[in-house]
């Protein structure tokens, strides 16, 4: 049997496929993806999809000159010292975590020490502010083993993917790949497996309500 | 250099890999060329689709193209057919383009939120297989199960909107899409 079932088969994978998704869920997607073969499979299927579409796509004409001009594009290239150096250095306190983290969101991580780092919220708590062009928040936590977060409750709706290591609140235990889902309504007071550090991928909506149409964007270009 | 470009569908794909790693190796600019003949024209019908106007569809396009030369060499031939990785880049770009999102409406069924029913070996997706046995089955498809893959999985409708483009009850474009998708994967699973 497979977890995410075709039969209840969501609409969050086809957008994220063609683009519609908002980018903080591509984020909490695309590292599920990485601790999840079904999620994997899933998304590859559904790029493959997208892929296929893109070679049986109408030929438009292109102006006159236009691949020259991509030519010249590329001669104009400097190489450029990528911005993940100076973050390399910056995040040199929690690298080796960092670099450990899933793919997509490592990046985001080290881009995000570049810019001001981690904040510590209680003792072996401690979060980093994601930017990930969402107009969500986009939280990574990190919960030292055997650590509490501050009881809260929610304005919004909160999302929390475990990332590695596990949690637990009172109401569930929650490991790698699993995604916690609290409304407003649910308090709750997680507290971090003892065996390791745990981290999590945590999007809220603050005061708004998560509502609307499966999260896709305007029609992106078109507006 | 560039061999002469292919005739079935999978040597134009494996001709399209060579012209990666020859980017990626040794900047060809051949290769490249290559690449943007078959995908600049393409990719700029796709963002027409999606509502661009000519000149800005090019704009995009030529930025889609320039990552694909600087990025080569991030390409694995074992991970992706070429189209697959590219039109990853244009959607990212379509996403970059859009400054407003709309919040996705998860209901605690969704599958996102359940987690593994066991513990799943983590043994190494083979994303060629998946993506070449995708473009298989695509072939036998029946046309409209196609035009519902396009709208959700290319042009990012939701099914509401694929509905109301089809005049067809929710319903139907749910199990249209379903069982599609069910067929794309079906052959994929061991059982």
């Amino acid at each position: 049997m497979n977890t995410v079932s075709t039969e209840d088969f969501s609409e969050l994978y086809s957008a994220h496929a063609a683009g519609a998704l908002d980018p903080a869920f591509c984020l909490m997607l695309e590292t599920q993806a990485t601790l999840r073969r079904d999620v994997a499979e899933i998304v590859t299927v559904s790029e493959s999809i997208a892929g296929a579409m893109l070679e049986s796509e109408n030929i438009a004409t292109l102006s006159a000159g236009a691949e020259s001009r991509a030519l010249q594009a590329i001669d104009a290239l400097e190489e450029d010292v990528p911005v993940t150096i100076q973050a390399i250095r910056k995040a040199s306190e929690r690298l080796d975590e960092l670099v450990r983290l899933p793919d997509p969101l490592r990046d985001f991580a080290l881009e995000s020490c570049v810019r001001g780092g981690w904040k510590k919220l209680t003792p072996g708590v401690t979060r980093l502010k994601l930017d990930a062009d969402s107009s969500a928040e986009v939280e990574l936590y990190r919960i030292e083993a055997g650590r509490r977060v501050p009881r809260h409750t929610h304005n919004g709706d909160e999302f929390t993917l475990v990332v590695s290591g596990g949690f637990s609140d009172g109401m569930g235990s929650y490991g790698p790949g699993t995604i916690c889902y609290k409304t407003p309504h649910d308090t709750h007071q997680p507290v971090a497996d003892d065996d390791g550090t745990c981290f999590a991928l945590a999007i809220s909506n603050g005061g708004l309500k998560f509502t609307g149409v499966l999260g896709l964007i305007q029609r992106a270009l078109g507006q | 250099m560039s061999p002469t470009p292919a005739n079935t569908p999978s040597d134009l794909r494996e001709h399209h890999a060579t012209c990666m790693s020859d980017i990626a190796t040794r900047q060809s600019k051949a290769g490249f060329a290559e690449l943007f003949s078959y995908f600049a024209p393409r990719l700029k019908s796709y963002l027409m689709g999606l509502g661009c106007e000519s000149g800005q569809a090019e704009e995009i396009m030529q930025e889609v193209m320039l990552v694909v030369w600087r990025k080569a060499g991030q390409y694995d031939s074992a991970q992706a057919s070429v189209s697959t990785w590219i039109f990853r880049i244009a959607r990212n770009r379509r996403i970059d383009a859009a400054r407003k999102a709309k919040r996705p409406e998860l209901s605690a069924e969704d599958p996102m939120l359940q987690p593994p029913d066991i513990e799943q070996p983590h043994d190494l997706l083979d994303r060629a297989q998946i993506d070449a046995s995708v473009r298989q089955e695509l072939l036998e498809l029946p046309e409209e199960q196609i035009a519902m893959l396009k709208a959700a999985f290319y042009e990012g409708l939701s099914h509401t909107e694929i509905a109301e483009r089809y005049d067809l009850p929710l319903g139907t474009v749910k199990s249209r899409i379903r069982l599609a998708f069910v067929r794309l994967r079906g052959r994929l699973e061991p059982e």
